[in-house]
């Protein structure tokens, strides 16, 4: 398996061809409804991705906020490229041994999804030939550009989508991998260190959302699939487990197909709504009362296989239903998933010998609300069922929270790119390449190493703390006195523990708070075992600090304290004492740690307990 | 496969290469970029050569005399980047007995697309590229389309108007049921007030129509404006010359502007056009056409030309520190002169002697304001007094830029000061309003 990345970070430098600001907005000032038309290249094809939206025909709303001006409405012409995202950019560039170009022209990529008001992608090519070193291995980084972010989906109705216009134009830098990974926890890893890259020149947006990755995946034998849009770093693994699966399972399907002499569907879809009359439950029940009609497609040859080698796996009949979609159909039913969803036996075989369908063939159907919808859809259904003849069909794919992905559209090719004649070519000059050559920021192994060795760390947990971003807290707090293995354990390890399984959104501890615990924690208040719970507690009730610090009932305990707390205790447990003897002690120990938890250390307590039982057992004598 | 040879700058190895031609460019310091060879962007700097590469983005490569630059395969039929586009077979004739109406192109963004060479945006060449642009066009019945000019608006001149209004009424002669003009937006103006002016008894809608983005961009507004303005060209009950563009910023809804009194009020957006001191004529909503009262209905003909015109006129925009030495040498010779005056039309008292002079040997003085909104007034302030008495005559609220036009118009027509002056002062296409209600119904 062969996989790429390509990296896409917001930078907080302002946007990149307006004055406007590089954040988000809540404030919504107007809308503005728009169509879009494909328009080709300097060579006037049209490319599939384009043509592919196109037919949709959809309408675009987009919300007009605090965060935009004339610029993102596309009102008004494009600005000069904001120096400070383009110095930003060489930075990246340099940090990555990239060559930067004599000459970056700005381009357009067409993008009639209407995510871009403009109809196009604005982005350039900045460096080329770069490297990065991860774990002893070297990729190579064939490419970074700058380019503007698109607007922000607000959502999706019949026939339109509405978008937010703050996040249009907030500048994007883009790394890309060569295809040199090998598997998902190494992709994992290289999207890690580049993010930890960009960080470090601090002109980066911090967040969700802020940094979202293009996965390019491809097995032997299979093609070039695109992930598009991943946000959550941890999920990238899945991904790409995910897509090496279905791509071998397609290419299983493939030699399936190929061994019975399978080619391209070529029946005509037929109408099937009478043949569903009556059906008393599940998707098709009452069309003709809802005005709805169904067709269906038969598939010589694909009988069995459009379920999954295993339950939960990848299979085509998703694959096909997911085509079906983007022609406006919920979805579709498909033969070797029936009898199921209302549909009995006897049904299915009336359906079955209407379309003539033998052992060996399967048959798709789909239902809408209107005839050419419906047939439609079957018309994509039957350009992927011919594709499934070929292999794995090239294209786009959204990521689903699940780790899986869904078919988004073909695949763009080149021709959706050509020039953005409103910004004339920029010349990188010596002067400013020297400059930024003499002032780049530490690269993340250098300060993994400088970390590691003043603090007397282990470089996995700066590792860590570069991935989780802390790494500017941790200087801060042990800058102020606290002990830095403490602050490690806190930012690598304590917040995120205490976080698992909270509701979104829960309160994120401010510094401040931070510092409030960490400092109780220093005047002995609660012991360390304490701190994830004290975290949680606060993430849960939120503010203010002091109000979970003596919540916890952490006022301190002195050792005489404890062993007074010990003492009575026992005493008032004496005959369970007398009964058990030593096994009394498990759960004399889990009450008194009930009362003094996170004041006294454990060890401490266990040992303070085990002298007063002693001197219980002791002074109760032999056989008492 | 050519190769660099000894002793020659590279940059020869690329001169007269055509566009399309795939080349790879070493340089001394080890680099290597390998793409299809573009024609140089007009402001690339100096021995940068610019190259597509495989992936689509553009780049400049400064190519030394030490670096060496192979051709790899050289396009022999000049179809690469940057070339002309391959020309529609048969233009559609639009009248097979169905009504039919007629796209007068003169240029414009709307009939530009990008040339991918200067980086600008270049006229389209023929009727084939611009129904490339917009497939479209015929969905409601036939558009003939007839080139006139192929002209940005900045170039066009008011023999132009006269070339565009003679093909307007010979297409309303040749059956057509409305015409279409498309038009470079930052002129369209005032080729509307002369169409006003040249075109009487019209039996249907003149639509001059424009876009502010190119048609090359997926989002340019000139397929909608142009949709709207061939549907009312061929459906409203209209006589008169209108602008039609965006009314707002969405591609839902169009205004109809009477000819003479619309003006372009900003540089970019779609919604630039404007009617000034009122409502606008009309507007198109959802494909409604709702048309205001005091729209002219379509004439039942015949329709009449009179496009003379004497362009020995022009606009003069006082401000502070025009001097009246500088003032009187502009206006020297001219027939006429359009003052765009301050406030309620008003010009420093200094320039009152030149004015006096011009007017006595037979200039026509306009005065007009260079408020955005507004008529001027002669009995408000003292200057306006003496300025009037200086024999300056004050247009109400008619636009500088359509005074200037009508001024034209009037002196091709009229030997006559005072012949002139009465068709100044008439309103001769709803050019002058008497009337400004407090709040324009919208």
């Amino acid at each position: 398996m062969k996989a790429g990345l390509e990296v896409h970070q917001q930078l907080d430098t302002g946007k990149l061809f307006c004055r406007c600001p590089s954040e988000l907005s809540e404030t919504v000032l107007g809308e503005v409804t728009r169509q879009l038309r494909p328009t080709g290249g300097e060579d006037r094809a049209i490319d599939p991705a384009v043509a592919f939206e196109a037919e949709r025909g959809r309408v675009f709303r987009y919300e007009a906020t605090t965060s935009d001006c004339l610029v993102e409405a596309d009102e008004e012409p494009p600005h000069e490229l904001n120096p400070r995202a383009l110095a930003t950019a060489l930075t990246v560039a340099a940090l990555l041994h990239a060559r930067p170009l004599d000459e970056i022209e700005v381009m357009r990529k067409i993008v009639i999804d209407g995510s871009n008001t403009s109809g196009f992608q604005r982005t350039a090519l900045i460096a080329v030939d770069g490297r990065l070193d991860v774990g002893g291995r070297r990729y190579s980084i064939p490419a970074i550009c700058l380019e503007e972010d698109a607007a922000r989906k607000a959502g999706e109705g019949e026939g339109e989508t509405r978008y937010r216009l703050d996040r249009l134009g907030i500048p994007l830098i883009e790394i890309a991998t060569g295809p040199e990974i090998t598997g998902g926890a190494e992709a994992r890893e290289v999207a890690e260190e580049i993010g930890a890259l960009l960080r470090s020149t601090r002109r980066v947006r911090r967040g969700i959302g802020t940094i979202r990755e293009d996965l390019n995946i491809s097995v032997p034998g299979g093609t070039r699939i695109e992930i598009k849009g991943v946000q959550e770093l941890r999920l990238i693994q899945r991904y790409v487990e995910t897509e090496e699966e279905r791509q071998t399972h397609l290419l299983a399907v493939r030699e399936e197909l190929a061994r019975r002499g399978a080619g391209r569907p070529d029946g005509a879809p037929e109408e099937v709504t009478h043949l569903l009359e009556g059906v008393a439950t599940g998707p098709l029940r009452g069309l003709r009362e809802r005005g709805a009609v169904a067709y269906a497609l038969r598939l010589p040859g694909f009988g069995g296989l459009l379920k999954g080698a295993r339950p939960e796996g990848e299979r085509l009949g998703r694959e096909l239903a997911d085509h079906a979609r983007t022609a406006g159909v919920r979805g579709l039913l498909h033969s070797d998933e029936l009898p199921a969803h209302g549909l009995d036996e006897e049904r299915v075989a009336r359906l079955r010998e209407h379309l003539r369908a033998g052992p060996l063939d399967a048959w798709v159907l789909v239902t809408a609300g209107r005839r050419p919808t419906a047939i439609a859809a079957l018309e994509r259904v039957r350009e992927r069922a011919a594709a499934a003849t070929l292999g794995v069909p090239p294209e786009t794919r959204d990521p689903l929270p699940d780790g899986r992905s869904r078919y988004s559209r073909p695949l763009p090719g080149r021709d959706r790119m050509y020039p953005e004649t409103d910004v004339p070519p920029i010349r990188t000059s010596e002067e400013e390449l020297e400059r930024i050559r003499g002032s780049l920021p530490e690269p993340p192994s250098a300060e993994r190493a400088r970390l590691a060795a003043r603090y007397d760390l282990h470089a996995e947990v700066v590792r860590r703390l570069q991935q989780l971003d802390e790494v500017d807290r941790l200087e801060a707090m042990i800058g102020r006195g606290h002990p830095a293995a403490t602050v490690a354990r806190l930012l690598a390890q304590d917040l995120d523990a205490a976080s698992e399984g909270l509701p979104t959104p829960h309160h994120l501890p401010t510094d401040e708070e931070l510092e409030a615990i960490l400092a109780a924690l220093d005047r002995g208040l609660f012991a360390k075992e304490a701190l994830p719970g004290l975290l949680r507690r606060l993430m849960e009730e939120g503010p203010p600090v002091e109000k979970v610090l003596t919540g916890a009932g952490l006022t301190p305990l002195s050792r005489g304290e404890l062993e007074i707390l010990a003492d009575e205790l026992v005493e008032r447990n004496a005959s369970l004492i007398a009964e058990k003897g030593e096994r009394a002690r498990s759960p004399l120990m889990g009450d008194l740690m009930r009362e003094v938890r996170g004041r006294r250390d454990g060890k401490e307590v266990a040992e303070v307990l085990e002298r007063a039982l002693k001197r219980r057992l002791a002074a109760a004598g032999p056989g008492g | 496969m050519a190769s660099p040879s000894n002793g020659r700058d590279p940059l020869e190895m690329v001169r007269g290469l055509p566009a399309g031609s795939e080349v790879e460019i070493r340089t001394s310091d080890g680099r290597s970029y390998r793409g299809t060879f573009l024609p140089s962007h007009e402001l690339s700097g100096p021995r940068i050569v610019r190259l597509k590469l495989p992936s689509g983005y553009n780049i400049g490569v400064r190519v030394g005399p030490g670096d060496a630059i192979a051709i790899l395969s050289r396009n022999g039929n000049g179809s690469g980047p940057g070339a002309a586009p391959p020309a529609r077979s048969e233009p559609p004739q639009g009248s097979d007995g169905r009504p039919w109406v007629a796209l007068l192109t003169t240029g414009g963004t709307i009939a530009s697309r990008v040339d991918y060479r200067t980086g600008g945006v270049r006229p389209a060449k023929d009727e084939a590229e611009i129904l490339s642009f917009y497939p479209n066009l015929e969905r409601e019945g036939p558009v003939r389309v007839i080139p006139v000019l192929d002209r940005l608006s900045e170039e066009i001149a008011p023999a132009d108007w006269t070339t565009i209004a003679d093909r307007v009424a010979k297409t309303f002669t040749e059956g057509a049921r409305g015409v279409v003009v498309a038009h470079g937006t930052d002129t369209l103006a005032y080729t509307a007030a002369a169409l006003s002016f040249a075109l009487r008894d019209l039996p249907g809608p003149v639509v001059l129509v424009g876009a502010q983005r190119s048609p090359d961009r997926p989002s340019s507004d000139g397929a909608s404006n142009l949709q709207a303005a061939t549907h009312v060209a061929r459906t409203a009950d209209l006589g008169e010359v209108v602008v039609l563009m965006h009314e707002g910023l969405s591609d839902t809804s169009f205004a109809l502007h009477r000819g003479t009194r619309v003006r372009k009020m900003h540089s970019s957006r779609r919604d630039a056009f404007r009617t000034r001191n009122g409502p606008p004529l009309g507007r198109l909503k959802d494909q409604q056409l709702t048309l205001s009262a005091d729209a002219r209905p379509s004439a039942p003909g015949p329709l009449r030309l009179d496009p003379r015109l004497d362009p020995e006129a022009s606009l003069l925009w006082f401000h502070p520190g025009l001097g009246p030495a500088r003032a009187e040498q502009y206006v020297g010779g001219l027939r006429g002169v359009i003052l765009a005056g301050t406030g309620l039309g008003h010009v420093s008292s200094l320039h009152l002697p030149w004015i006096r002079t011009a007017v006595a040997r037979g200039v026509f003085v306009g005065m007009t304001t260079q408020c955005l909104e507004g008529s001027v007034d002669p009995f408000v302030y003292a200057t306006g007094r003496e300025l009037l008495r200086a024999g300056v005559t004050y247009l109400g609220d008619m636009l500088p830029e359509t005074a200037y036009v009508k001024l034209l118009f009037g002196l091709g027509r009229y030997a006559s000061a005072s012949e002139l002056r009465g068709f100044m002062l008439t309103d001769v296409a709803g050019e002058i309003a008497y009337r400004h209600p407090l709040e324009p119904p919208r």
